[in-house]
């Protein structure tokens, strides 16, 4: 059965971030290493604690993602989802990026 | 530039003020995400890939230095110290917090800005030639007209739900650098064939996106008097009959193409019939009125050469290059047209940190008369610097990172955000346009290239122009894998025309060898350096680009 985590925005910041049960209470993080991976069996305790998180203006449009467990964490399945969980996969502009560029 | 009047500020503060409310309401869930998201588009933000995104306008591309040090300042505060011009003139700013939104628009109202109708089923920012006002070729400055269109689209109440987006721009000379063929409606400032008189040669229906098409020209002529009410008949008509029912039928274009060029035509001239003699009529005063607003600077007289410029150019190689790429001549003598190259390998095109904006802010002050354009091809224009000056300016923008010899040329790329920020996206395109900015950072290359375009799309929505770039880039995703594909033979220019894709798309790591097969087909079999890749693209057909690309 495929492996499957629960992801979203959150409200406030909008940043990317992927729920984490712990005793059956949700959190929400923007590590998806953090995430609680489920299969099918048990997706539905995900996607009820999920759209509650929605409900209590938390997080904005969770949905589930299909993920691997690899010995470096969990992995999304997809480009587009690898690249929510990591974040752009280009140098974002900085100048003290391109200073220290100019002085070498 | 356009002055706010005591009403404009009002009403400004008002919006920024309604707005500040509401996202106060969601954030205590008084809103639903889905009430609330058609307010925050109204206020230009969107939700992301990452991060919520603030697009801010800037009405046809005109920044004040002031202006620009806000932007600078909100980049610093309130995002990762960075902004984005886009394909429209306007800036865009990748993670802005939403409780912080509210303040950024207080900061933007302080200095006449803001993001309404930057996003929605509106009339969006109307975009422009970066070279109004100072252009040799021009007929006539757009910029009044620009204006006159913003405060009749700002607000308009029956425009506010149309079947989908739409956008305007005005060209005043003969050369386009507005693109006004792949408009919803484009305007052309020409001289009448019988007369003197100036008016609008009237495009509409042209766009890119999924079902991409030139404009047609439904007025050869439209005296300028008339140009909001038949804006306004353009816009009811649309409003009537553009379709609700398919979101990728609804833009005018596909009205246009549906309904008939003829009959299209029959509709606007029938309903503009009935308002012609309205309230939107434009008067001599209306004019007087706007065109005082963009008046020329008291120039200094001046002669049309420089020793100190002269010199530099003969002795200094990198001085020279620059002058030869990023130099245009200007109107008045003495003066020339700076463009800031925002196309480096070291950031993604159109890029621009808040250390680089203050800088320019700065240099605006210093050089050009306190002013900086936007182009629709993600660069910057200083617009008034004079002669003597170029030495000082050259030497400050490369300190900045900003002098790359690169304008109109092959690493002059537009690409859109794409898989690395945008929530519709299904490539990335940033990569690509880096990794063609590092295989062709050759001068001597670039320069024997000549006048050639790269656009990249990250997906079929064709945000990064794709589809009128000389050679244009496509990313799709296909079973999971980014793929790119090849148009050739596109223009944006006076001769708009929409490219033919050649043949399968290429892995991501073969696209760049792609591009460099079509480019040296082009090489090997141009007449002499003087034809340009597009000219020589019309003249040669695409077999032998496909031969070398395929076998």
């Amino acid at each position: 059965m495929a492996l499957q985590v629960y992801t979203a925005s959150l409200l406030k910041e909008g940043l990317v971030a992927y729920l984490a049960l712990d005793n059956g209470r949700p959190s929400w993080t923007t590590d998806i290493h953090l995430a609680t991976v489920s299969n099918d069996d048990a997706l539905e305790t995900l996607k009820t604690a999920a759209e509650q998180s929605e409900q209590d203006n938390i997080v904005v449009a969770p949905y589930a993602i299909d993920v691997f467990q690899t010995e470096n964490g969990i992995v999304a399945a997809t480009k587009r989802e690898q690249i929510r969980a990591a974040g752009p996969t280009i140098a974002l502009p900085q100048d003290n990026i391109r200073e220290s560029r100019e002085a070498a | 530039m356009y002055q706010y009047s005591e009403q404009d500020h009002q009403l400004l503060l008002e919006r920024v003020s309604q707005f500040r409310g509401q996202v106060a309401r969601r954030l205590k869930g008084e809103l639903s995400e889905e009430e609330f998201k058609h307010q925050r588009l109204r206020n230009g933000l969107y939700l992301q890939l990452h991060a919520y995104m603030l697009r801010v306008a800037i009405p046809y591309g005109l920044l004040s230095s002031e202006q620009m040090r806000t932007l600078a300042h909100i980049a610093r505060k309130y995002d990762k110290g960075y902004g984005h011009f886009s394909t429209r003139q306007n800036i865009q700013y990748n993670w802005p917090k939403l409780e912080d939104v509210p303040d950024i628009l207080d900061d933007l109202a302080k200095v006449e800005m803001h993001a309404i109708q930057t996003s929605g089923n509106c009339i969006r920012n109307t975009t422009s030639d970066p070279l109004a006002g100072v252009a040799r070729d021009e007929i006539e400055d757009p910029r009044p007209y620009c204006e006159l269109i913003r405060q009749w689209s700002t607000f308009h109440p029956e425009f506010n739900f149309l079947p989908r987006k739409f956008k305007i721009a005005v060209s005043g000379a003969t050369q386009d650098r507005a693109a006004v063929a792949v408009h919803d409606i484009g305007l052309r400032l020409v001289k009448s064939k019988t007369s003197e008189e100036i008016g609008f040669e009237v495009y509409v229906g042209g766009g890119l996106g999924r079902t991409p098409m030139l404009g047609k020209v439904i007025r050869a002529f439209l005296p300028k008097q008339d140009m909001l009410t038949y804006l306004e008949a353009i816009l009811r008509v649309y409003n009537m009959l553009g379709r609700r029912d398919n979101i990728y039928k609804a833009r005018i274009k596909i009205l246009v193409h549906e309904t008939g060029e003829e009959k299209f035509r029959e509709l606007v001239e029938a309903e503009w019939e009935k308002i012609k003699a309205g309230g939107l009529y434009l008067k001599e005063e209306d004019f007087n009125w706007v065109k005082g607003f963009f008046n020329d600077p008291e120039y200094d007289i001046l002669p049309d050469q420089d020793a100190d410029f002269e010199n530099l150019m003969l002795s200094n190689a990198d001085f020279a290059r620059w002058v030869d790429k990023n130099i245009e001549l200007h109107k008045q003598s003495g003066y020339r047209i700076v463009y800031l190259s925002l196309k480096t390998a070291h950031q993604p095109p159109g890029d621009v940190t808040a250390d680089q904006m203050d800088a320019i802010a700065d240099l605006a002050d210093k050089y050009s008369l306190g002013h900086i354009r936007t182009t629709h091809r993600q660069n910057l224009v200083l617009s008034d610097v004079q002669l003597k000056d170029l030495p000082a300016l050259w030497g400050e923008l490369k300190a900045l990172d900003l002098a790359t010899p690169n304008y109109n040329h092959v690493t002059d790329i537009i690409s859109c955000p794409g898989l690395d920020y945008c929530a519709l996206a299904t490539a990335r395109s940033i990569p690509i346009s880096q990794a063609i900015t590092a295989r062709f950072d050759d001068y001597d290359f670039i320069n024997d290239l000549g006048d050639v375009s790269i656009n990249i799309s990250g997906c079929i929505n064709a945000c990064g122009h794709h589809h009128v770039a000389n050679i244009g880039i496509l990313g799709v995703n296909k079973k999971g894998t980014e793929v790119y594909q090849l148009t050739l033979g596109g223009s944006a220019r006076e001769d708009a025309a929409i490219g033919k894709i050649i043949g399968p798309a290429f892995e991501a790591d073969e696209i760049v060898d792609a591009v460099s097969e079509v480019l040296s087909v082009y090489l090997e079999n141009r007449e002499d350096p003087e034809e340009t890749f597009l000219t020589a693209y019309r003249r040669l057909g695409p077999a032998l680009f496909k031969e070398r690309l395929y076998g």
